[in-house]
């Protein structure tokens, strides 16, 4: 009897509790999604930073079961690789020497033209040791955090090009964004920089390696196969960042800007270890600051040498 | 006993859901959270049900990139809709399960679109393809789950079995052929 009751009391209960999870989960949910650029919060950093235990041998123990199948599989073609790769090595040998040349000569000209080098920044190497457990998302998480060093919005890259960007930071782990989210989005230049003034901004589709590039003037001529770098006007990543080639070209006309489709240089799906670099972006100046859509915090604004009579339209601001 | 079980199975699904993507893409479609909580949700306590939804979804969203709280919601809807269904109608046969998890599994991923979607987020990938491949994957490996889970979890189903198989001595004592030899 006494068991039929307290089961009548779990069957009162529940609506009730139900409620006040939901509308607990719903404010959670309000809360993060106010803040767009940054996955930071509290009790996801812990909870990674937790998980981080347990996962970090799980992966360790699929990887070199991974890897001894694939290094089975690979024998196979070892021959026809090592022929490949030493015709590669004599052709990197004579680039190596061009290369050695050429950077003598940039020293000479940066010395003379008296050029503050800043491209220089550190490099971390991370394994990513868990991948979005969420079908609809695509974010990772590697073993490196804030006790090395890493911070909000540091890229992240592979030997082939630009990955994403840093979005949480726990003492021992980091969640990183890929360059193909929809949220992503990063200045760019088809083309060498300072050669070519075909700038714009490319963006996530939320497709495996696929971007998408706006803004490039329509009377630019693109070309197919062209590389596409950063610029480091965004302000988060460096100049000179492989992104990847173009694909296609819609092309625009004087009034109308060209819409380019990239294809990553790095193999998203298929990325092991990352490096992240150590690249702290540039502090904008005063006056950059109080443009009206460079800037969220009125009060600053305010604080400012500038003229505030025009207001700033803090609905124009771009998130990207 | 069982919901100590029940949690140690919840925390490996969370682990196995975030380990699994790395070995291969497509095993990101079984949703195992979502199985051990409808499991959990079966056994008729619908506060346990409720609290496992929560923590299991706010887990995973914490792994993930999505809205911190959205599986949790989606999850916590889910068990307790099992829960009350499993009060009024009889759900412990397996072939009526299979059907219990694969609406489970479209409601999670419709409310949990639909959550992002309401807050301006935009999940990546067709909602279609994604909602259909999550509900074939969910939908079989959630049964392969349940039948192990019951075998693992319920004293009945052990005494169901040995029932089953009955002594050998019974069968032999209703046999007409060693009857009639015994009489010759």
């Amino acid at each position: 009897m006494a068991i039929e009751r307290s089961q009548k009391e779990v069957w009162r209960l529940a609506p009730y509790l139900m409620v006040v999870l939901l509308l607990g989960n719903f404010i959670l949910m309000a809360f993060d999604a106010k803040e767009e650029n940054s996955k930071q919060r509290v009790l996801r950093v812990w909870t990674q930073a937790a998980a981080e235990f347990v996962q970090s041998p799980v992966t360790t123990v699929t990887s070199a079961a991974n890897g001894y199948f694939q290094s089975i599989y690979q024998l196979r073609t070892a021959q026809t690789d090592n022929d490949v790769l030493k015709e590669k090595i004599q052709a990197l040998e004579i680039e190596l020497q061009d290369s050695k040349t050429m950077t003598a000569e940039n020293e000479r000209l940066k010395s003379l033209i008296q050029l503050k080098d800043e491209t220089k920044y550190k490099v971390l190497m991370a394994k990513i040791v868990g991948r979005d457990p969420s079908t609809w998302f695509d974010s990772s998480i590697v073993n490196r955090g804030n006790l090395d060093g890493i911070k909000l919005n540091m890229p992240v890259v592979t030997n082939e090009g630009l990955a994403g960007r840093v979005i949480a930071v726990s003492p021992i782990t980091s969640q990183f964004v890929l360059i193909t989210d929809d949220k992503s989005a990063a200045a760019a230049i088809v083309g060498q920089l300072g050669v070519s003034n075909a700038l714009g901004v490319v963006r996530g589709m939320n497709d495996k390696d696929q971007l998408v590039m706006n803004y490039v003037p329509g009377s630019t001529p693109i070309e197919v196969g062209e590389t596409v770098y950063t610029t480091g006007l965004d302000g988060i990543y460096p100049p000179g960042l492989k992104i990847g080639e173009v694909t296609e070209v819609r092309t625009g006309s004087a009034t109308v800007p060209h819409v380019i489709y990239i294809k990553t240089s790095a193999k998203i799906s298929s990325m092991q270890e990352v490096a992240i670099l150590l690249y702290q972006q540039t502090e904008r100046p005063k006056y950059e600051q109080a443009l009206p859509n460079t800037i969220k915090d009125v009060n600053m604004l305010a604080n400012s040498n500038v003229n505030t009579a025009a207001k700033p339209n803090t609905n124009a601001n771009t998130n990207r | 006993m069982e919901q100590i079980k029940i949690t140690v199975a919840l925390i490996i699904a969370v682990l196995l859901q975030w380990t699994l993507r790395n070995v291969a893409e497509p095993l990101t479609y079984i949703d195992f959270p979502l199985i051990i909580v409808a499991y959990a949700a079966l056994q008729r306590n619908s506060i346990n049900a409720l609290l496992y939804g929560t923590i299991a979804g706010i887990a995973v969203d914490a792994l993930s990139g999505g809205l911190l709280g959205a599986k949790a919601f989606s999850l916590t809807l889910v068990a307790y809709i099992i829960s009350e269904v499993a009060r009024r109608v009889y759900l412990d046969n397996l072939l009526l399960r299979i059907p219990v998890i694969a609406s489970a599994c479209l409601v999670n991923s419709l409310v949990y679109f639909g959550m992002h979607k309401i807050l301006g987020q935009s999940p990546s990938g067709s909602p279609v393809v994604t909602v259909a491949y999550t509900l074939i994957g969910t939908t079989v490996i959630g049964t392969v789950i349940f039948v192990i889970l019951e075998s693992f979890f319920s004293e009945k189903v052990q005494k169901n079995k040995r029932d089953f198989f009955a002594p050998q001595k019974d069968t032999r004592r209703r046999n007409p052929i060693r009857l009639g030899r015994r009489r010759g």
